[in-house]
């Protein structure tokens, strides 16, 4: 069974890094999208089948916590799951993120056995 | 409060997680010295409890070995994926400051980094500033990780 993936991080690098770990875990996907930022990741969203999000929390234009929020509102999405991967660990943030529907976290930097641990019984 | 380990610790951990790679460590610098020749340094600003600027100071053969390391390619040029992974390594080594900061009670909170690249240029900094850095080595050449700070009361 493959997957959509959407990532979302305002780093280029980081999206191909975490893309790699999705691949080096043996995590099967179908397709891997890709979002700047929060705006960009709704816009995705509205136009592709998406089976789950992972998502940063600092980005400019709209960050992580404000595309939750965003996307909670909106019927079509509001049901896709997201994961964050953030440099971000405190508990209020990460407990912020879990209110608006997040439902886990992996901290930078990571290992592609820990991308492995906590998304592959959602991805495999 | 130990900085200059906190910046060790928060370094090496991202050195060793994302690439895979142990770094040689200097001694940390409290004050003025150890500057190391950059072609490239990232900024990132803190504030809240401890408000300041982490900067990585790379010279070019280091920072597109870093960046081909994360990128599984060669890179022979300063470009932007450069200073987009370069501006990644300061965010996470920011990121596990926060932690080792919350260590000490002390709130902070990140913004976005930024990278710059020239062949001379000078990065300012704060009044009142306390400076700690420690010169990192590997296999391409040393880097300097820095921070500038003060200490909210």
């Amino acid at each position: 069974m493959g997957n959509n993936v959407l990532l979302v991080d305002d780093s280029s690098t980081m999206r191909k890094i975490v893309g790699r770990s999705l691949r080096q875990a043996g995590i099967e996907f179908d397709n891997i999208f890709e979002a700047a930022d929060g705006l960009q990741a709704l816009e995705v969203l509205e136009k592709e089948s998406v089976d789950i999000v992972l998502s940063d929390i600092n980005m400019p234009n709209m960050d992580g916590i404000a595309f939750l929020r965003e996307k909670a509102t909106r019927a079509n999405m509001k049901n896709i799951p997201v994961f964050m991967i953030s440099t971000e660990t405190g508990e209020d943030i990460i407990g912020e993120a879990k209110s608006l529907g997040a439902i886990g976290a992996i901290k930078k930097p990571f290992t592609p056995d820990m991308v492995n641990e906590v998304l592959g019984p959602f991805l495999k | 409060m130990n900085i200059g380990q906190d910046i060790i610790g928060a370094t090496t951990d991202v050195f060793s997680t994302m690439l895979m790679m142990d770094l040689v460590v200097g001694d940390p610098v409290d004050g003025a010295g150890g500057e190391v020749e950059s072609n490239i340094t990232a900024m990132l600003g803190l504030g809240g409890d401890i408000r300041g600027m982490l900067a990585v100071h790379c010279p070019a053969a280091v920072a597109m070995a870093i960046t081909g390391g994360f990128l599984g390619v060669d890179v022979d040029e300063l470009n932007e994926d450069v200073k987009d992974a370069i501006g990644e390594i300061a965010n996470m080594i920011a990121g596990n400051l926060k932690t080792a900061f919350a260590g000490y009670d002390l709130k902070i909170e990140l913004a976005i980094p930024t990278s710059i690249i020239g062949k001379s240029y000078r990065v300012g900094g704060m009044v009142g500033a306390r400076r700690v850095a420690v010169p990192f080595t590997m296999e391409q050449g040393a880097f300097l990780v820095e921070l500038k700070y003060i200490v909210n009361s």
